[in-house]
């Protein structure tokens, strides 16, 4: 998608002492978010805005909580995020769906408590941590982490994959996915704790 | 980096990761990630769950007015946004935010000789938000709660019959757990405590407190 070769590639760097080993990121999102970060290259975000923005919709609509004219304005508002945010974007510690999926997240929060004139000072933003954390393992863990989930959730159960769904995309919490699916919550937990196994979340500190 | 010894569940760092969890609940698992590294490499993996079910979605279609609207609106300013919380250094900036400085500007409320409150607003009326300090030594009597409650150690340390907690510690109780924790010696503790429901002391010589104990939800 992004035409530019070898400048916007995202490949093994050197940290001092420390190499990347093989493997560069084949993620053309992450590369063409790189790419409108630095250049400010319109015909980029508009490339970029036809792949996500169908998808914002869809998480927007997730669970009918939204009317299309919600939903629309929800896209917008993300996809002028991801305008003046793709500078701070690093392919390094975040996959580019995971960085959207956080700005969409946080954007529907708000709005959701905007249309219920919950009072906060507090925006989802504020309450929502970057990662930080400098050292290679942790960053090389996090970018092969995205790969790995994406790797694995193909091959999650319809039962659990439901409740990811319920919890991720419907923004309900775990009691109120019980509620809707008509489970004890024992169960919607049980469910994400396999889910959870088998996504290899929780890979112990090496 | 500081290192936590006792962190939340996954449930809490995977509703957190989904933007389910109410706001004072998020703001004090968000103020534990600047604690913790451990907890901070499950969040990421947990948000990666998002990014990718985001990718697997059933495309619904984007107007092209809605991409003119974006693309005349790139040039607009930026709206202000403050500085991130960085790493752990000393209060999370989430805290200091809320709290509008440090712990010198607030308001502390005397419960005891060794307990005060500050309670601290975070919009959400369904949870008290407070800092609690417990002069170094002392006791807080013992007391159980009526809900769930979140602590988190900010400064100092405190013990209780189940273990000891230093900064950064995040522990959960829920309704009707007993404890009678004790601050740890030449430090005074303070600690984040979110509550649904306030708590009630339990021995005779400290339940006339308990009606001053409203929950103080803002």
């Amino acid at each position: 998608m992004v035409e530019e070769k070898g400048e916007n590639e995202v490949g093994a760097q050197r940290t001092s002492g420390w190499s990347a080993p093989t493997g560069r990121r084949t993620d053309e999102w992450s590369e063409c978010l790189v790419h409108i970060g630095k250049s400010h290259d319109r015909a980029a975000f508009t490339r970029f805005f036809r792949h996500f923005a169908p998808l914002i919709k869809a998480f927007a609509l997730a669970g009918s909580s939204l009317s299309a004219s919600h939903a629309d304005e929800l896209v917008q508002e993300v996809m002028l995020k991801v305008w003046q945010k793709a500078d701070g974007f690093n392919p390094e510690k975040a996959a580019a769906s995971t960085w959207i999926y956080t700005i969409a997240r946080n954007c529907r929060t708000d709005m959701f408590r905007r249309l219920q004139k919950f009072d906060t000072q507090l925006a989802a933003e504020d309450l929502s941590i970057e990662v930080e954390g400098e050292e290679p393992f942790a960053v090389l863990h996090n970018r092969r982490g995205s790969d790995r989930v994406r790797n694995l959730m193909g091959q999650l159960p319809p039962d659990q994959a439901q409740i990811l769904a319920k919890v991720y995309m419907e923004g309900k919490s775990h009691s109120e996915a019980a509620a809707e699916l008509d489970l004890p919550l024992g169960t919607v937990k049980s469910r994400v704790r396999l889910a959870i196994q088998k996504l290899q979340v929780q890979m112990d500190r090496q | 980096m500081a290192m936590a010894n006792h962190h939340p569940s996954n449930d809490f760092l995977m509703e957190y990761a989904a933007g389910t969890l109410p706001v004072a609940q998020a703001a004090c698992i968000s103020a534990h990630l600047n604690y913790c590294d451990r907890c901070r490499r499950v969040y990421d993996q947990m948000q990666n769950i998002g990014g990718v079910m985001l990718e697997r979605l059933d495309p619904v279609p984007v107007s092209e007015a809605v991409l003119d609207a974006v693309l005349g609106r790139l040039d607009e300013p930026e709206p202000l946004h403050h500085p991130q919380a960085k790493a752990a250094v000393e209060l999370p900036a989430l805290l200091r935010r809320i709290i509008n400085g440090d712990f010198s500007q607030l308001v502390w409320k005397r419960i005891t000789k060794s307990l005060s409150i500050s309670y601290l607003s975070t919009g959400d009326s369904d949870y008290e938000f407070a800092l609690y300090r417990i002069a170094a030594g002392g006791r807080i009597p013992e007391h159980q709660h009526a809900g769930t409650e979140m602590t988190l150690v900010l400064e100092g340390g405190f013990s209780d019959s189940n273990g000891h907690y230093h900064a950064g510690d995040f522990i959960y109780r829920v309704a009707d757990e007993k404890h009678a924790p004790v601050a740890l010696d030449g430090e005074d503790c303070i600690c984040l405590a979110v509550l649904d429901a306030p708590l009630r002391f339990t021995g005779w010589n400290y339940r006339w407190l308990n009606p001053f104990l409203q929950l103080r939800a803002s």
